[in-house]
């Protein structure tokens, strides 16, 4: 049997024994290669659940939405590795109990589905390690480098062209598990904090906004760079507020679901450089 | 015989149009996203493109836009009306659903009061169509009976030569007829054929949909939650919507001074209806849903007379989580009866 037959008739089973409400899992798109979320709450649903190499969304973010988990029932999804990342960091800042949530593992390598063992998040202890020791992606790395090279004055005329296309749509923060914020701070309009106007200036408040709240919070798992519309590679904010993160605090969030958020907990020897 | 413009001319052309006093904007790829911009040689045009990413509503409304600068000083109160500016203005290749987008919106801006700022920038612009060579799978002009040589908002329209080296010109309206002079001695009079217009399949009965949204029964269906249950309510969809029009009026600033601005807003965000009390009457993703259905394929079309969706497929091509018009459409098409 291969991993979409048999996540469907463990998803199957899951629903008909009542254990689960609601699998989270992909089902097919609109074209040949697209693939979309797919919700099942019976049995018959879920033999709609498709799993191929095609599958890279980040489902975690519909488990903080909508008051999803407020009834305390449980909510299988299928996750890849910087999903179960972002989970991690959704139990460490309490968003989420892990006991809530089953997880469908699986893997994507080299066009290849290959299923993770486990469906408990205590089961993917060893995972977190791999994910901080594992080289990022091409696409991330040879950019953040070519960017690092052209010195902040060359950074910054490249991020004034970038962030001059963004038109505010917010797709980026929808679209991350970890803007779980019931009120976005751009949101909050009595009196109006940031401004709504999407012109330069506008665009950068928002966007640095979004980098630093996403800072050493973020699971890397590209779910606000697919979402953008407008092509703003914002994987490279996120990869650099990351290495920021773990330059000065030895931190790599999502390594495990009991670390302490590190910009909300402080240790004994954290640096003091910025107090004057 | 028909007139031909052949594509060695373009540069003539953008140059006796500039020489004219008009900007030429046209389809281009600029830092990694496509869009109209404006050009100063045909090789910075991006005309292969089946659809720019952005479409040209951005140049007639704009997602943020200056409105009245005022300044509050101890006797006086000191205010400045702040208007678009009277620049005359070529689109050179625009896709017939993004023309038509335009047509749709003008009675939305002119219906109880004119909006200055569209309809200046409408009356300076030219919109100089092409009809499409190829579409992809999210193509569906024809599904709301446009098509994709689709005369709807051009004042000129270019049919692409089979050889690919030129385009047949027909003038649609006298703005277009006027423009055409400004280059009468760059076009030729020749015998070519034009190239096969692509298939684009039907992908709804419109009229189908437009029975069931009006009937009122309808409006509490459960239909609405499960088809919008994967939408994660972003603005994507409708800020990338060529006919999508709503704004919000901010003023940026202090008691003292600042800008009044028009800025985009959206019928996606759970902000856009929720009132000063904190109650929102759109409290769920699926009543925001359904309005933008109802707006498009009721509302606007009870107010106006047209359907507010020309068929370009963006909201599709676009979503985050593949949803989009198209497949409610569809599904609301294929609802038993
Ligand atoms: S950008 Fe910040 S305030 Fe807004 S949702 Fe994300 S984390 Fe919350
Ligand atoms: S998704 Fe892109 S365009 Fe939309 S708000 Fe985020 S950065 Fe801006
Ligand atoms: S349908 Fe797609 S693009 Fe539109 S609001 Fe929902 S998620 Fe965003
Ligand atoms: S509703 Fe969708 S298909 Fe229709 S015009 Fe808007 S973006 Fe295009």
């Amino acid at each position: 049997m291969g991993i979409q037959e048999q996540y469907r008739s463990e998803a199957a089973e899951l629903l008909s024994s009542g254990e689960v409400k609601l699998v989270i899992g992909f089902g097919a798109g609109s074209t040949a290669d697209r693939r979309r979320p797919l919700f099942a709450r019976t049995p018959e649903e879920s033999e709609k659940l498709v799993l191929d190499q095609n599958c890279i969304a980040n489902l975690t973010t519909y488990l903080v939405a909508g008051g999803l988990l407020t009834d305390g029932k449980k909510v299988a999804v299928f996750l890849k590795p910087d999903g179960i990342r972002s989970l991690n960091i959704l139990i460490a800042e309490s968003q989420v109990k892990a006991e809530q949530v089953v997880i469908f593992g699986f893997a994507i390598e080299n066009n290849e589905v290959t299923p993770l063992e486990g469906r408990s998040i205590s089961d993917f202890a060893k995972l977190g390690e791999k994910l901080r020791t594992a080289t990022p992606p091409p696409s991330v790395q040879e950019e953040a480098e070519r960017l690092e090279a052209m010195g902040s004055s060359g950074r910054f005329e490249y991020w004034k062209e970038q962030f001059s296309k963004c038109i505010k749509c917010y797709a980026c923060r929808q679209a991350c598990p970890m803007c779980y914020c019931r009120r976005c701070i751009v949101d909050v309009n009595q009196p109006q904090w940031v401004s709504t106007s999407s012109h330069t200036l506008g665009n950068f408040e928002w966007n640095l906004v979004r980098a630093f709240h996403l800072a050493g919070r973020c699971a890397a798992c590209g779910a606000c760079d697919r979402a953008c519309p407008v092509n703003i590679p914002l994987r490279l904010i996120n990869y650099r507020m990351g290495k920021e993160v773990k330059e000065a605090f030895d931190y790599f969030a999502g390594e495990s679901s009991d670390q302490n958020p590190v910009l909300a907990s402080f240790r004994q020897d954290d640096p003091e450089t910025f107090i004057l | 015989m028909t007139r031909i413009l052949p594509k060695n001319k373009l540069d003539d052309c953008i140059a006796a149009w500039q020489k004219a006093g008009f900007s030429v904007l046209a389809p281009v790829q600029r830092h990694g996203m496509s869009s109209f911009g404006e050009v100063q040689k045909a090789s910075e045009m991006a005309l292969d493109l089946i659809l720019t990413e952005r479409t040209i509503k951005d140049h007639f409304f704009p997602q943020t836009e200056p409105l009245i600068k005022y300044k509050i000083s101890k006797h006086d109160i000191d205010s400045e009306t702040m208007t678009p500016p009277e620049r005359k203005r070529i689109f050179f290749g625009v896709r017939p659903c993004d023309a038509s987008g335009l047509e749709i919106d003008d009675p939305l801006f002119g219906w109880d009061y004119k909006d200055d700022y569209w309809f200046r920038r409408r009356e300076n612009s030219v919109i100089v169509s092409i009809a499409c060579s190829e579409a992809d799978d999210f193509c569906m002009c024809t599904s709301v009976k446009l098509s994709p040589d689709s005369t709807r908002g051009a004042d000129v329209m270019l049919r692409p030569l089979s050889g690919g080296n030129g385009w047949q010109v027909e003038a649609i309206s006298e703005r277009g007829t006027a423009l055409c002079d400004t280059v009468s001695s760059l076009l030729q009079e020749e015998t070519a054929q034009a190239a096969p217009l692509p298939r684009v399949d039907g992908k709804f009965d419109v009229e189908k949909v437009m029975e069931w949204l009006a009937d009122k029964e309808n409006f509490e269906s459960r239909f609405w939650k499960d088809i919008s249950m994967r939408c994660i309510g972003c603005g994507s969809c409708t800020f990338l919507c060529p006919t999508c029009h709503c704004f919000d009026i901010q003023d940026e600033g202090d008691t003292y001074q600042g800008i009044r601005r028009k800025n985009w807003d959206s019928c996606s965000f759970a902000l856009f209806t929720m009132h000063t009390s904190g109650h929102n009457p759109r409290n769920a993703q699926s009543t925001r849903w359904r309005q933008r259905i109802m707006h498009k394929f009721n509302y606007y079309q009870g107010k106006f007379g047209v359907n507010s969706c020309s068929g370009c497929g963006r909201c599709t091509r676009q979503c985050p989580v593949d949803m989009g018009i198209t497949e409610t459409l569809q599904a609301i098409t294929n609802l038993p009866r």
